[in-house]
């Protein structure tokens, strides 16, 4: 039977969400954001893609609360990419259009052909409102698919190659033919093909932005129809996202990392020249979702995760969680520590388990370079002392960060003398703040980094034997000393000269308490847990790579404690809990949308 | 050009750096220029960040890639009129860079140094430009910083500015005779009467990219 709007008696803006998006945040109870100012909303990453005409005044002064948005219906954010697009946005309820206008001012009416939806459009998105609900949507196609359609027609009206003329102008060195800069900043080097003589007749470029203009259209037009025609959305198409929501929390996550793997271009090398391999691993991270539940309480937020797996790959992550907790690795995290975690896995049991799930996918691909990997696989399995080798790293972990400390490295001078001011170097120290890691590992295998340091020590001076700890010189970036403490079930490497020196067999006392101790032991396979004014705000965002500084970033400036734990894990999922502590009389609704940013970041950008 | 921006991105982040610019001028106008950068200090910061892909966006040059633009570099200086004996070490185990080359007037310098600019960067130097920051007449020597280099410190956006201040900038200019006067408040002169040093915090020169500039007379010959 077709879809009829008229068969929902009252629909609710989860029901906007287009069937292609991948992560949902919904906020349930968003009367808790009334007092949050609209400019303030504006400028978290996840209003990003949408903001522009939000930005420009018609925001100031205003709260949610101003914007005629209806409190008892759930704000969706959403995101999603399939092969051909990208779309982005939210969904909402209406309580006052007026109001709504006032804050959206820059949108125009535009014709609708489906009764009662009324359709708006500024240059970058569009809005959709149907009864009390509304959809505030971007489409934009990829650049892969633009290429791919605007290079066919191209071709098929009998074009040569649009790129021929670079041949002529430019050196055919490549890092030059990357080099947008030259091309752009430069005005005499006229690359850019002419209009034509003929104005009916488009250049490739021109040609290319009528064709992105054409998906996006399409791909909008395809949107419009599914969810306003045919009632197909995301809240009915999955049902694990439907009994997400009918959860008594603040907040919902939903994360489709099948469908993310599905549509990930770093998987096109299989997709193209492995497909079948590309299936078997399709097949692995079926039923892979990620869902979570957000709940506010007393000065905290808890966001509950579910992972879900299937069959092939749960029976990895069952096998690598059945692993004992060694309570060793507590002793070297001092309670004073910013950060820390742990991490419980048994090593040798996931890669038997792996072993026996992935080498028939492998061993099935008729690729000459696979098999060769296969038969590598094989051999080294056959021939390499298993034992010995999961035995020296077994699997349980921890890692510190201890604060910034000075480290001493050394430095040239420059000097002057006074007579002729000839100029001399002089080698002196200097202090230099570096970040304090440490990280170890348990080991039943203590002799085996002992033989290794030791052999090494013979070849360079840099490497020394002290009592009760190796010191390597100049490890660390050219400049610090790394320090190796092998306690004959644990490896300990840290740049921190105090523990080495001093903390050799723990910091005793010192130590994490009992109660952190016991949380750390009770959680799963892992546990962590930052202090995020001392960790985030003196992280150097600068060394991480674009992505990862922007999610650091959107952490920045926030004070309390994130806690991760791990509470549940068996072939079908694992859970875990993050919990943020929040302190200072600062609104919840804003910790609140702060933490919900900080997870968008994270799972938009790198899913 | 992205190695050269990339470069000069990663000293904008090193705070802790060590200039020296040297020149010797004889009476007969010719003279020797050397040009030193020191990053010992900053160490581990210059590791950490070569050690990256990338950084704010931006590709990291990797070591081998500022040799060669230092290498070519050196390669059109040399070629241009009027300078010999082009020089230049690289010290990759504590970052420090020095460069010399001798001259045969201050006018021929300031032009090989403004094409070789030129050449690297592709771009002209920028229009309105002062295009000549020394100038001599056998006894009166009035010196600047380039315009070139005080509009790049200026659209700087360094890392972290009060670091700044434990960056040193020390000017120096040496002769074949007795210095009468000079100008510059902030300038020494050595104990032989032949050699004015300006020394400055990076973090002052930053913000007033004057306080090196200084007119020196020297005795009748």
């Amino acid at each position: 039977m077709p879809f009829s709007w008229a068969q929902l008696k009252s629909i609710q803006s989860e029901q906007l969400l287009p069937k292609d998006a991948v992560t949902v945040f919904s906020i349930n109870n968003i009367s808790l954001l009334q007092k949050i100012s609209m400019d303030e909303l504006v400028n978290y990453e996840f209003m990003s893609e949408v903001h522009q005409e939000l930005f420009d005044g018609s925001t100031s002064g205003k709260t949610l609360k101003d914007a005629g948005l209806d409190f008892n219906q759930r704000l969706n954010l959403f995101y999603g990419k399939t092969n051909t697009h990208e779309l982005t946005g939210f969904t909402f309820g209406v309580s006052d259009r007026k109001a709504l206008f006032e804050v959206f001012d820059d949108f125009q009416n535009l014709e609708s052909d489906i009764p009662g939806l009324a359709v708006y459009g500024t240059f970058f998105n569009n809005l959709m409102i149907k009864d009390n609900v509304a959809l505030l949507i971007r489409i934009e196609p990829t650049m892969e698919h633009i290429d791919e359609v605007t290079d066919s027609i191209w071709f098929a009206r009998g074009n040569e190659m649009p790129f021929d003329f670079f041949d002529d102008q430019i050196s055919p060195d490549p890092e030059n033919i990357l080099d947008e800069e030259t091309f752009e900043d430069n005005p005499n080097t006229n690359i850019f093909p002419e209009a034509t003589e003929n104005p009916l007749v488009k250049n490739y470029y021109e040609l290319r932005d009528s064709v992105q203009m054409m998906l996006q259209e399409a791909a909008l037009s395809a949107v419009i129809q599914e969810i306003f025609v045919q009632g197909a959305n995301l809240y009915n198409t999955d049902t694990r996202f439907a009994a997400q929501l009918a959860h008594q929390a603040e907040g919902a996550f939903y994360l489709d990392n099948a469908r993310n793997l599905d549509k990930s271009q770093g998987l096109w090398y299989f997709q193209t020249v492995l497909p079948t391999l590309y299936k078997d691993i399709q097949e692995l991270y079926a039923g892979n979702v990620i869902l979570g539940d957000l709940f506010l309480r007393d000065n905290q937020i808890d966001f509950e995760v579910d992972a879900l797996y299937g069959p092939a790959l749960g029976s990895i992550y069952q096998q690598m969680n059945d692993a004992r907790f060694d309570k060793r690795v507590l002793d070297y995290i001092p309670a004073s520590s910013p950060a820390y975690f742990t991490y419980n896995i048994n090593l040798q049991q996931a890669y038997d388990q792996a072993f026996k799930v992935l080498l028939p996918l492998l061993s099935d691909e008729k690729n000459a370079q696979i098999a060769m990997n296969v038969l590598t696989l094989e051999l080294l399995n056959e021939f390499i002392n298993k034992e010995a080798l999961f035995d020296t790293y077994k699997g349980s972990m921890f890692g510190t960060f201890n604060g910034i400390k000075k480290v001493t490295t050394k430095k040239i001078e420059f000097t002057y003398d006074e007579e002729s001011f000839e100029y001399e170097e002089r080698e002196t120290e200097t202090q230099t703040d570096m970040p304090i890691f440490t990280m170890g590992f348990s080991t039943a295998r203590p002799d085996i980094p002992e033989l290794i340091l030791k052999h090494m020590g013979r070849l360079t001076s840099r490497i020394q034997r002290f009592d009760n700890y190796w010191r390597i010189d100049n490890a660390i970036l050219d400049a610090a000393p790394l320090y190796i403490i092998n306690t004959g079930k644990l490896l300990i490497l840290s740049n921190d000269e105090d523990l080495a020196r001093f903390h050799s067999k723990g910091y005793g006392k010192e130590a994490l308490g009992n109660k952190a101790s016991k949380k750390a032991m009770r959680s799963g396979f892992m546990y962590g847990k930052v202090d995020v004014t001392q960790t985030l705000d003196r992280f150097p965002t600068e060394v991480l790579t674009p992505r990862n500084a922007e999610i650091v970033a959107s952490l920045k400036g926030k004070s309390g404690q994130l806690e991760l734990t791990s509470t549940e894990t068996d072939a079908a999922h694992t859970r875990f809990k993050l919990s943020y502590h929040f302190e200072g009389q600062e609104a919840p609704g804003k910790h609140f949308l702060d933490l919900v940013n900080s997870l968008y970041v994270i799972y938009t950008l790198n899913p | 050009m992205k190695i050269l921006f990339s470069f000069l991105l990663l000293l904008s982040l090193v705070s802790c750096i060590e200039i020296s610019d040297d020149i010797t001028i004889k009476n007969d106008g010719s003279g020797t220029f050397r040009y030193k950068i020191n990053l010992s200090e900053s160490l581990v910061k210059v590791n950490s960040i070569l050690a990256l892909d990338s950084l704010n966006g931006k590709p990291v040059p990797s070591k081998a890639e500022i040799s060669a633009k230092i290498n070519e570099f050196v390669r059109l200086l040399d070629a241009q009129s009027g300078i010999t004996n082009v020089l230049v070490e690289e010290n990759y185990t504590d970052y420090i860079f020095k460069f010399s080359c001798d001259f045969t007037n201050i006018k021929q310098l300031q032009d090989a140094i403004r094409l070789t600019i030129e050449q690297i960067t592709n771009e002209k130097y920028p229009v309105g430009a002062e295009q000549y920051w020394l100038s001599w007449d056998g006894t009166t020597l009035v010196r600047t910083i380039p315009a070139y280099f005080t509009q790049q410190i200026k659209n700087f956006k360094f890392e972290d500015d009060e670091k700044l201040k434990t960056g040193v900038y020390a000017s120096i200019t040496r002769f074949e005779r007795p210095v009468a006067s000079f100008e510059n408040k902030l300038g020494a002169l050595s104990k032989n009467q032949m050699s004015v040093l300006v020394r400055t915090n990076t973090f002052d020169l930053k913000n007033n990219q004057h306080l090196l500039d200084n007119t020196i007379v020297l005795t009748p010959r």
